[in-house]
């Protein structure tokens, strides 16, 4: 199934904005936007997503994972699920971050000048060993070059 | 802390500060709830009443907390 461009706007509007909320972050980061192309049901990219173990639930999982990992680095041992929750400020409209920025750079560079797709998208979220993205995901003992291999795949069909 | 990889060290850095906002965000929260004044919350976080009201203000308003003037 192809995605068109309003749905890749969808994602990265809605989508991700969403998640950034949800999480409480005060910008929309690469992890969101992932978050929210493993939520496109019915497409290529989400079922790439999933045949590689990725779904909502499971990536949150493993982001959990990667800030407990991370927090231990410097001696802090927290189970994240145990963590106080805040209630979320619905009213707030998180900006683009800097990891998405970096993200869309990526994704623009794959689709070669023309429209970006979610398998672009997907490129851009996994080319890069840097981030919370790649440590969530070898945590999570996701194959990141093979899922990358597959998105450019489909981004070369044009099957987004 | 000892720590031999530059990226672990530095994306600890990124997770203690998405902690300290989680913990900020939800005792506010807790505190504001108990009937505190932004002004002894503000003092605790050593930080001016305005900074404290402006950053938190609008989501607890949102989330139904009955907040005090002062």
């Amino acid at each position: 199934m192809t995605t068109k461009v309003n749905d890749v706007r969808a994602v990265l509007v809605r989508g991700a904005k969403a998640e950034a909320i949800a999480d409480g972050s005060p910008a929309i980061e690469a992890e969101h936007v992932l978050l929210a192309l493993t939520e496109l049901t019915g497409t290529t990219t989400a079922r790439l997503l999933a045949e590689a173990g990725l779904t909502r639930e499971t990536f949150r999982a493993a982001l959990d994972s990667e800030w407990e990992q991370s927090l231990s680095v410097a001696g802090v041992t927290v189970t994240v699920a145990e963590l106080p929750k805040a209630t979320p400020d619905r009213s707030r409209n998180p900006q683009i971050g800097e990891t998405t920025k970096l993200l869309l750079k990526r994704a623009t560079a794959t689709s070669a000048g023309g429209r970006i797709g979610a398998a672009h998208l997907l490129i851009g979220a996994l080319n890069t060993n840097l981030g919370r993205i790649p440590r969530a995901l070898d945590l999570a003992g996701i194959n990141r070059e093979a899922l990358q291999a597959q998105a450019v795949e489909a981004a070369a069909r044009g099957d987004h | 802390m000892e720590v031999d990889d530059p990226g672990a060290g530095l994306a600890a850095v990124v997770a203690l500060r998405r902690l300290a906002d989680r913990i900020e965000d939800s005792q506010v929260e807790e505190a504001m709830r108990a009937g505190w004044s932004w002004s002894d919350v503000a003092e605790v976080l050593g930080v001016t009443r305005q900074a404290v009201h402006k950053k938190h203000a609008k989501r607890l308003i949102a989330a139904g907390v009955a907040l005090r003037r002062r």
